[in-house]
């Protein structure tokens, strides 16, 4: 890899610290916000819409001002510091490339604003199309290339300023499932390579999940949880998280030093808690097993078999309550469950999550 | 049954033809009528041509009068194409970006010129002019043009102006440009198909201008529309025929010089 031509300038931490954002100065679009991003981390924001990732992600790069609060990238506060000066790439959904200029002029923007020479400029362009596979499109424009194409020129674009932070929004949302699981890689090898400091917003849980160091689940202005992503789905804090994050079985009841009990005097199983409180209980489907009759927590009939590949979901409804999913791998010894079909089922407890209402 | 309906011409595909055809006749027909009459040698307007000469063309490139008048209507109309642009443009700008407080009420005064009979335009200002004692300038004239063409180069920038991605813009300024280069880079270079548009619009507003010009112009220098109104009324011969060829073949050439030096095509995609 040639190091002079993308990247490494030194990537830079990012921490917010309070940072609160309204809109017409009465809806909270953003909370109280604090997070540090450590260099050379990928760090997702990650929320269904409307959950303030977006505006955060626009506060670090200035296009949005912060109400309350500060913002340090590298040690210096970037609070009040106009966009241009941030030394940042950002790649957005639309690619917002110039429609205008080719490829090269395109990824070549950011250097002739710094009054780069001609020759350097050349090459690093060169160099950055070459890390993004672009070589031999240099004179098209943005309206004759692909979607994925396009969001390639994006990330040249962003990179090729050796920005202290790549900010991405969510970039691959424009693209198919195939070329988008493609370029998540690509992204992802990339930063690594460049290592850099790179904050991606996105809504979809499994992006975030398979290519984040670490993860913030953002709910209405506020971050509910951080963690890596093993953290955030196997150790989900808030209901939000549990229910936004994958599939989960979520049960009301109360928690104390013998277990769980279930609301109506069942008890599941859990790990001892100390002191009697309500909780919720909640456990992935894939954690829940089919089980002989004596063993089982719930017995329920099968209402629904959904076929997913490597896997199967099934619903199996128990009296009184919410089905239950249980998600089992389809190995070849194991035989399909039908509809209708009377099942029992269990977990460990050292499966389960709780957490307060 | 089916085979004789297939056989059977489509009533509304005749319609449809028949309509398009009757549009493209009004359009064409005038301008063959008047490149008829101009080239035909006959000292009145008759039909059918009697020959071919280039007798009328000739007088006209040949007279004082219709030349100086050419040459004034030209100068007035690239003044009105420049200054209609810069402020129908910068107007356009103020009105989506500028967060102005009732936009929709000063979209609609900027657009007021085009609702107003242009005879009006002129007799206000005529009387503007007078009672504030500046006479009649060319400057006058321009400005009366101008009023009336700004509308047209307002409205084309507008529309290129909503359907503008505002990313692209912030994408240059996190690229490090200032906001005085953001507007150079992208943001001219992108209203700039609609800010053209209008101009060439403003340009045979202005070029073509009658009623404005009729009151705001001195006896001695009188724009091109004016003087062939004015030769009308005595003489109905072919210069007046040759002369409009000349005005259509002028309004034509600019469209295409700016087609050619700049671009009208929008590469952008809206």
């Amino acid at each position: 890899m040639d190091q002079t031509a993308a990247g490494q300038a030194g990537a830079a931490s990012i921490h917010l610290d309070g940072v609160s954002k309204t809109y017409d100065g009465r809806v909270l679009a953003v909370d109280d916000v604090t997070l540090h991003v450590n260099p050379g981390e990928f760090f997702s924001l990650l929320g269904p819409s409307g959950c303030g990732k977006t505006t955060t992600l626009r506060m670090i790069a200035g296009f949005e001002t912060v109400d309350r609060g500060r913002i340090h990238v590298g040690g210096q506060d970037i609070t009040d510091m106009p966009v241009h000066k941030r030394e940042m790439g950002m790649v957005f959904q639309s690619y917002a490339l110039f429609p205008h200029r080719t490829v090269t002029e395109n990824v070549a923007f950011g250097l002739r604003m710094r009054g780069l020479a001609r020759a350097e400029i050349a090459e690093r362009v060169r160099a950055a199309l070459e890390l993004v596979a672009l070589t031999g499109f240099e004179d098209r424009r943005p309206g004759q290339l692909s979607g994925g194409q396009q969001q390639r020129v994006a990330l040249a674009r962003a990179i090729v300023i050796r920005p202290r932070v790549l900010l991405c929004d969510e970039p691959l949302g424009a693209l198919d499932r195939k070329l988008r699981q493609q370029m998540q890689f690509e992204l992802k090898q990339l930063q690594k390579e460049l290592g850099l400091t790179l904050v991606f917003v996105t809504h979809d849980q499994d992006e975030a999940l398979a290519m984040s160091d670490r993860i913030a689940v953002m709910n209405a202005g506020r971050i509910d949880q951080i963690g890596t992503p093993g953290e955030i789905y196997e150790r989900p804090q808030t209901r939000f998280v549990a229910d936004f994050i994958g599939e989960i079985n979520l049960f009301d009841g109360e928690a104390h030093e013998g277990g769980f009990h279930l609301d109506g005097g069942r008890q599941l199983p859990a790990p001892v808690s100390s002191g009697r409180r309500r909780r919720v209980l909640a456990v992935r489907p894939e954690k829940v097993m089919f089980v002989e009759e004596g063993g089982s927590v719930f017995s329920g009939q099968i209402e629904s078999v959904n076929f997913l590949g490597g896997y199967t979901l099934y619903r199996v409804v128990a009296t009184g309550r919410r089905p239950i999913l249980v998600k089992e791998t389809n190995l070849s010894e194991r035989r399909a469950r039908a509809p209708g079909e009377l099942v029992h089922l269990s977990w460990n407890p050292q499966d389960v999550v709780l957490f307060d209402h | 049954m089916s085979a004789s309906a297939r056989r059977r011409p489509d009533p509304v595909r005749i319609a449809y033809l028949a309509v398009n055809g009757a549009i493209v006749f009004f359009l064409i027909a005038p301008i063959l009528i008047v490149g008829v009459f101009a080239v035909n040698p006959t000292p009145y307007i008759s039909f059918p041509p009697t020959g071919f000469s280039l007798r009328w063309f000739e007088k006209f490139f040949t007279s004082p009068d219709f030349m100086n008048s050419l040459w004034l209507s030209l100068r007035v109309a690239v003044a009105v194409l420049v200054l209609s642009v810069l402020i129908g443009a910068m107007c356009a700008l103020a009105l989506v970006r500028g967060n102005l407080p009732g936009s929709r009420f000063l979209t609609a005064f900027f657009m007021s010129p085009l609702m107003l009979p242009a005879i009006l335009t002129g007799l206000a200002l005529f009387q503007l002019y007078l009672l504030s004692g500046v006479g009649r300038p060319v400057w006058g004239l321009v400005m009366g043009h101008t009023l009336v063409a700004v509308p047209y180069v307002l409205r084309t920038t507008l529309a290129v102006l909503h359907n503008f991605d505002r990313r692209v813009e912030e994408a240059a300024a996190i690229l490090g440009a200032s906001p005085i280069r953001v507007f150079f880079e992208v943001t001219l270079p992108l209203i700039r198909p609609g800010v053209i548009a209008g101009g060439i619009f403003a340009f045979i507003v202005s070029f073509d201008q009658f009623p404005i010009s009729l009151f705001l112009v001195l006896p001695n220098s009188e724009t091109l529309p004016v003087v062939l109104f004015n030769y009308m009324k005595f003489d109905l011969d072919g210069a007046i025929a040759a002369a409009s060829m000349v005005s259509i073949v002028m309004a034509l050439s600019v469209v295409i010089i700016l087609e050619k030096l700049i671009g009208l095509k929008a590469y952008v995609k809206l």
